[in-house]
């Protein structure tokens, strides 16, 4: 078996066929595929953007956040708990989008579900965009939110444009055109 | 010839290990997929979930280990699908089901049928809201670049090994994406 492979192996008319840049791009297509499926991609627009579900909620400070008061900016809404795993993966994703672009044009709004402060603050530390609570988890059926992460994108007037399901990474380029486009207009 | 040969069985050693779910995956937040099969654009991964590590994770949630040991005791899984594709897909989870060494099929337990067991146990709200959200909900809605992943448990204990089949309707009709030679966790 040794003589054999020794054989093949100094046989220089099979060495340049040995093609393995091919080889490693076949295998790189099969094996890598399943290990990048972490994140979801992109945002799915909201056919005829309807208005935006009412959001007023208290933050860590006890402050009442409303949706409302950033209109004219476009916001980021995203449901999401400690418990969740791919929450936790897109949630630093959340403050680099966050300092992307100037302020009073953009801001992200965190929705905590179903958890209390002294829960969510130990994972969240202080970010540059408001954390708002949602303990009963009331908001999730006007939102029509049916798996965490769930994220809107909510556009200059008010209305529902993008949403995704699953975790993102906020900052990719796919995503940031989206909320470019949506600056623009 | 040979070479070839040889290049061609590592491939198809990799396809198939990719295929039929011997394939350890990793997926958000370091989660290792055990389970993990494709077809097409959507994924499809399990991972076997114990006895402890659910009452572990539910007590400190607001259940007591009796109220959730009824659930903890069933075979469960944590589960992840994720839509590749350009069209938008759906699940229901009743429609799911597992098929044992015997050919035995067996349903999912819905959140929902869960749900009015914690009312009838008094079951604390926030509690109730922790387990209705971490689950694998009954309907889903994968659009384009969309994953989900959620706890299941089957409503009988299957005889393994056993298969998880999970239909889902795409624009072209019903399709099934299928996990091999699965088995409960050990505890």
């Amino acid at each position: 078996m040794t003589k054999e492979y020794r054989k093949l192996s100094s046989m220089p008319s099979l060495a340049p066929r040995i093609d393995r840049r091919r080889f490693l791009a076949l295998l790189g297509l099969f094996w890598v595929a399943p290990l990048v499926w972490a994140q979801g991609t992109g945002m799915t627009p909201i056919p005829s953007r309807p208005p935006a579900p009412v959001l007023q909620l208290k933050d860590s400070d006890d402050q009442l956040i409303d949706l409302a008061q950033y209109r004219g900016r476009v916001v980021l809404v995203n449901f999401w708990a400690t418990w969740c795993p791919p929450c936790r993966q897109e949630f630093p994703s959340l403050g680099r989008v966050r300092e992307r672009f100037p302020p009073g044009t953009f801001e992200v709004i965190a929705v905590n579900v179903g958890e209390e402060v002294e829960t969510a603050f130990p994972f969240t530390g202080s970010t540059p965009f408001p954390v708002v609570f949602d303990n009963e988890a009331k908001t999730l059926a006007a939102w029509s939110v049916r798996g965490l992460p769930t994220t809107f994108l909510v556009d200059r007037q008010g209305h529902l444009a993008f949403q995704a399901t699953g975790g993102r990474e906020f900052d990719a380029a796919d995503i940031v055109v989206i909320i470019e486009q949506l600056l623009n207009h | 010839m040979i070479t070839r040969f040889f290049v061609v069985c590592r491939c198809l050693v990799v396809f198939l290990g990719c295929a039929t779910g011997a394939f350890v995956a990793n997926a958000a937040d370091g989660i290792l997929w055990l389970h993990h099969a494709q077809r097409g654009p959507i994924t499809f991964s399990a991972n076997p979930q114990g006895q402890d590590a659910r009452v572990a994770f539910f007590t400190a949630r607001g259940f007591t280990a009796e109220a959730i040991h009824p659930y903890a005791q069933r075979c469960g899984f944590s589960v992840a699908m994720k839509n590749d594709g350009h069209a938008a897909i759906h699940t229901h989870l009743a429609d799911w089901r597992a098929i044992d060494a015997t050919g035995r099929q067996i349903a999912f337990s819905l959140p929902e049928d869960w749900d009015q067991e914690w009312a009838k146990a008094e079951v604390p709200q926030p509690a109730r809201i922790a387990f209705r959200w971490a689950q694998f909900q009954s309907e889903n809605h994968f659009a384009p670049g969309d994953w989900i992943m959620g706890m299941v448990t089957l409503a009988s204990e299957p005889l393994a090994p056993f298969q998880l089949i999970a239909p889902y309707h795409d624009d072209q009709g019903v399709q099934e994406i299928v996990l091999d030679a699965l088995t409960c966790a050990p505890d």
